[in-house]
C-alpha cells in the first residue's frame, strides 16, 4: 500500500479492519461490475453495429469506419461519467472496451466459429480499444467532460481506422475470382456461406462519398470523429444520470444520503 | 424434504442449463418449411435440380444445378426479384462455396432486375468441408422478402476437417495457404497488444482502494488524492504511447501493403433464358384443398396450342413433383438422385388418360394427395393473407419433348369434395 492509499484511507477515517473489508467489496464489486459492463457494452453494440463488426466483408471505407466508433463511444462515454463522477477513476471507457473485446472472442470462438463452423478468418473484430485508452487519458490530464469530449471524441473517432488496418489491411489485397476482381475479405465473405445474409443486405460501399479518390475511409473518419463529440457528451449525460439514485426502488434514506451528494456534486468540470 | 428436493431439482436443472449453454450445438434445421405457403406455391419455381453426388470426401466438390421459374402471380405481400442473391442453405458453413452462376454469369454477388414469369438457369459449386451428413438446398434470396428455398438433398462429407485447405493466390502473386485461418495470428497478436496495454492502464488504477474509500474521499474534497500529479504522468505517457502505436503500426501497414482494394459492392443483370414456347393455356376454373383428405383438387380448362397431342405428366409446386404415373414419358423425366420425398407416392390424378388433341379445348381435373401437404406445412390457407395458389404443369409430347404452363388462381380449403 502506497503513502497515497493510507491518505485516502485516513480521509475516509477507515481503520485497517474496515478499510480489509472494504477492500473485499472492492474485489466483489469489480467482478460483478465487470460483467455489467461487459453485458452492457456488448449488447448495446449488437443491437447498433452488429454486422458491421461480425463479418470481414462489411468493413468497408464508409460505414464500418463511421459507425464503430459512433456507437462504442456511447456505452464508453456512460461508464467514463459514472466511474469519474462517483469515484474519480478514469477507467470507463478502457474497461468497456476491453471487457467488450474479450467477450467479442469469447463469442467468436464459442458461437461462430463453434456453432455456426465459420472460419475466424470471416469473423474476425475490430476494436476501439485505443481510442478508449485516449479518451481515459484525456479525461485525466484535463479533468473535463468537456474538453475530454472535444479532444477525446476526435481521436476516439480518428485513430479508429488506423489502429484497425494496421492487422486488418492483408484481408483487402487484391485476388482474381470467376473473372471478377475481389479483395480477399469479399472472397472469404462468399466461400463459406451465411444462408441467412445474403450479399445484398451488405450496407457498404453506398451514398455519395466520391470526391476524394480513393480516401473515402479518411473522410467516414473525420466525420466519425466530429460525431463523436456530439455522443460523447450526450452519453456522459446519460452516465450522470445514472449515477443518480431517482429511479432505483430503495429507501429514502438511502436515496437521500447518496443521491444528494453524488448529483449535487454533478461533474468535474 | 421436500424443499430439499426442490432445491436440488432446482440446482440440476442450472446445471444443466449451464452445461448446455456452453456446449457449442450445431443448427440443422434450416426453416425450409417455415416460410408461408403463399409464398413457397406463387414465386419461384425450382424444376430439374441435380446434385452431381450425395457422398463427397473433403475438399471435393459437388455441383448443385437447374433451373428456376418466377411465377407471374407473384404475391403482392411479396416484394418483386428486383435484387436478389443466389446461395445454399445448410447447417453453417459445413461446405464452402466454389462457383456460383446465375444463367452462367458469375453470382458471387447479387444479381438484378429478374423478370417475373421467366426461366433462369443457376449452378452451384459447393466443396466438402466438415465431415457430416447435410442438407443442401440451393435458394434464392429476394431482397425484401428474404430467402425461397429449394429442394434439398442429404449429402454425406466423409474425412477430416483437419484436411481442409482453402488456397487462393492474390494478384501480386503472393500464395495464401488457407482462407480460414488466414490473418487471424496478425489479428489477435495486435489485439492482445492493445489488451495488454489497457489491462495495465485498469490494474494501474483498480490497484488502490477503490469504492467506499474513493467515494468518501470524493465527498470531502480530496480529489488530488485520488488522481495525483504521478497519475497525470502516467496518463500523458499512456496518450503518447498509443499515439505511437497507431502511427507506427499505420505507416506500417501501408508501406507493407500498398495497394489494396475496397469491399466490392456491386450487382450484376443477366437476361433470363428465351422464352419457350407456350403451349397449353391453362385457365383455373377452381381449387380446393381437402383438409380432411390432405388433396388438392384443380379444374381447368385447357387449350392445347401446339401441333402436337400432349400428354399431363406432372404438377409441380412449392419443391413438390406430383406425377402422373401413367405418362411413361414424365415418368422417364424423373432423375433417380431426385430426393425421393419429394416425389408424393399417390402422384398426380388425371381425370381422363387421353391427351390433350392439338387445338382441343377441354374442362381437366388434376387430383394431388398425399401427407406430404402435411408434412411440408402447405396447407395454412385457412390463415392466408392471400389465400391463391400456384405451380406449374408439365406437358409431354409423344417424343417426349416437354411443355411448361403456369397455374395459379384462388384456393378454397374444403371438407368434402366439391369438384
Amino acid at each position: 500500500m502506497t503513502a497515497n492509499d493510507r491518505a485516502v484511507l485516513d480521509v475516509a477515517e477507515m481503520s485497517p479492519k474496515i478499510a480489509g473489508w472494504s477492500r473485499t467489496f472492492d474485489f466483489l464489486i469489480v467482478v460483478v461490475a465487470a460483467f455489467l459492463v461487459w453485458s452492457v457494452t456488448y449488447i448495446h453494440f449488437l443491437l447498433l453495429a452488429g454486422d458491421w463488426d461480425f463479418f470481414i466483408d462489411w468493413k468497408d471505407r464508409q460505414y464500418w469506419v463511421l459507425i464503430t466508433p459512433v456507437v462504442t463511444i456511447m456505452m464508453a462515454a456512460a461508464f467514463q461519467a459514472i466511474f469519474w463522477n462517483l469515484f474519480r477513476l478514469p477507467i470507463g471507457a478502457t474497461a468497456s472496451l476491453f471487457l467488450f473485446l474479450i467477450g467479442v472472442w469469447i463469442v467468436r470462438y464459442h458461437s461462430w466459429q463453434g456453432m455456426a463452423y465459420f472460419p475466424l478468418s470471416l469473423v474476425v473484430p475490430a476494436t476501439c480499444l485505443m481510442g478508449a485508452l485516449a479518451l481515459d487519458a484525456i479525461l485525466v490530464l484535463t479533468r473535463s467532460w468537456l474538453l475530454t469530449g472535444v479532444f477525446g471524441g476526435v481521436l476516439y473517432g480518428l485513430i479508429f481506422f488506423p489502429s484497425n488496418w494496421i492487422y486488418l489491411a492483408p484481408y483487402f489485397q487484391p485476388v482474381e475470382h470467376m473473372g471478377q476482381l475481389s479483395s480477399i475479405a469479399d472472397l472469404i465473405g462468399y466461400t463459406f456461406p451465411r444462408s441467412g445474409t445474403p450479399e445484398y443486405i451488405r450496407i457498404i460501399e453506398r451514398g455519395t462519398l466520391r470526391t476524394f479518390e480513393d480516401n473515402a475511409n479518411w473522410v467516414s473518419a473525420f466525420f466519425s470523429a466530429f460525431v463523436c463529440i456530439f455522443l460523447y457528451i450526450i452519453f456522459w449525460w446519460v452516465g450522470i444520470a445514472a449515477c443518480g439514485t431517482k429511479y432505483i426502488p430503495v429507501g429514502s434514506r438511502f436515496k437521500a444520503m447518496f443521491a444528494a451528494t453524488a448529483t449535487a456534486k454533478g461533474t468535474a468540470a | 424434504m421436500s424443499s430439499l428436493f426442490r432445491k436440488l431439482t432446482l440446482t440440476a436443472l442450472a446445471g444443466m442449463a449451464g452445461f448446455l449453454s456452453v456446449l457449442p450445438q450445431p443448427a440443422i434445421a434450416h426453416g425450409e418449411r417455415a416460410t408461408e405457403p403463399y409464398i413457397r406455391t406463387r414465386t419461384i419455381h425450382w424444376y430439374d435440380v441435380t446434385w452431381s453426388t450425395d457422398k463427397l470426401k473433403v475438399n471435393d466438390t459437388v455441383t448443385v444445378q437447374g433451373k428456376f421459374h418466377l411465377l407471374n402471380d407473384w404475391p403482392d405481400a411479396v416484394s418483386k426479384p428486383h435484387l436478389v442473391f443466389l446461395s445454399n442453405a445448410s447447417p453453417g458453413a459445413v461446405l464452402t462455396r466454389v462457383e456460383s452462376y446465375i444463367n452462367d454469369v458469375p453470382a458471387q454477388q447479387s444479381t438484378r432486375n429478374l423478370e417475373i414469369g421467366r426461366d433462369y438457369d443457376f449452378k452451384l459449386v459447393m466443396k466438402g468441408r466438415k465431415p457430416g451428413r447435410w442438407h443442401l438446398h440451393p435458394v434464392l434470396s429476394v431482397h425484401g422478402a428474404g430467402p425461397i428455398v429449394g429442394p434439398g438433398e442429404w449429402v454425406t462429407v466423409d474425412g477430416s476437417e483437419a484436411d481442409f485447405k482453402q488456397p487462393v493466390t492474390t494478384l501480386h502473386g503472393i500464395k495464401i495457404d488457407d482462407l480460414q485461418t488466414f490473418g487471424v495470428a496478425r489479428v489477435q497478436m495486435w489485439q492482445l497488444g492493445f489488451g495488454l496495454i489497457a489491462a495495465a492502464w485498469l490494474l494501474w488504477w483498480l490497484r488502490r482502494p477503490l469504492i467506499i474509500s474513493r467515494w468518501l474521499a470524493l465527498q470531502k474534497g480530496r480529489e488530488d488524492l485520488l488522481v495525483t500529479r504521478t497519475d497525470d504522468k502516467v496518463a500523458a505517457g499512456m496518450l503518447v504511447l498509443v499515439l505511437l502505436v497507431v502511427i507506427v503500426g499505420y505507416t506500417g501497414t501501408i508501406a507493407e501493403f500498398p495497394q489494396l482494394v475496397p469491399l466490392q459492392g456491386g450487382s450484376l443483370y443477366t437476361p433470363p433464358l428465351p422464352e419457350p414456347r407456350k403451349a397449353v393455356a391453362v385457365k383455373l376454373k377452381r381449387a380446393e384443398y381437402d383438409v380432411p383428405g390432405r388433396s388438392m383438387r384443380l379444374s381447368m380448362e385447357m387449350t392445347n396450342n401446339s401441333d402436337q397431342p400432349l400428354g399431363i405428366g406432372e404438377f409441380t409446386t412449392a419443391n413438390l413433383r406430383f406425377v402422373n404415373k401413367n405418362l411413361p414419358a414424365a415418368l422417364a423425366a424423373i432423375n433417380p438422385t431426385f430426393p425421393r420425398e419429394l416425389i408424393p407416392g399417390n402422384g398426380l390424378l388425371v381425370d381422363s388418360r387421353a391427351p390433350l388433341a392439338p387445338g382441343e379445348t377441354r374442362l381437366v381435373k388434376l387430383e394431388a394427395t398425399d401427407a406430404a401437404w402435411e408434412l411440408e406445412r402447405l396447407v395454412s390457407f385457412l390463415t392466408n393473407v392471400d389465400s391463391r395458389t400456384g405451380g406449374l404443369i408439365f406437358f409431354y409430347d409423344p417424343k417426349g419433348r416437354r411443355y411448361i404452363s403456369e397455374v395459379y388462381g384462388p384456393i378454397i380449403p374444403v371438407f368434402k369434395k366439391t369438384i
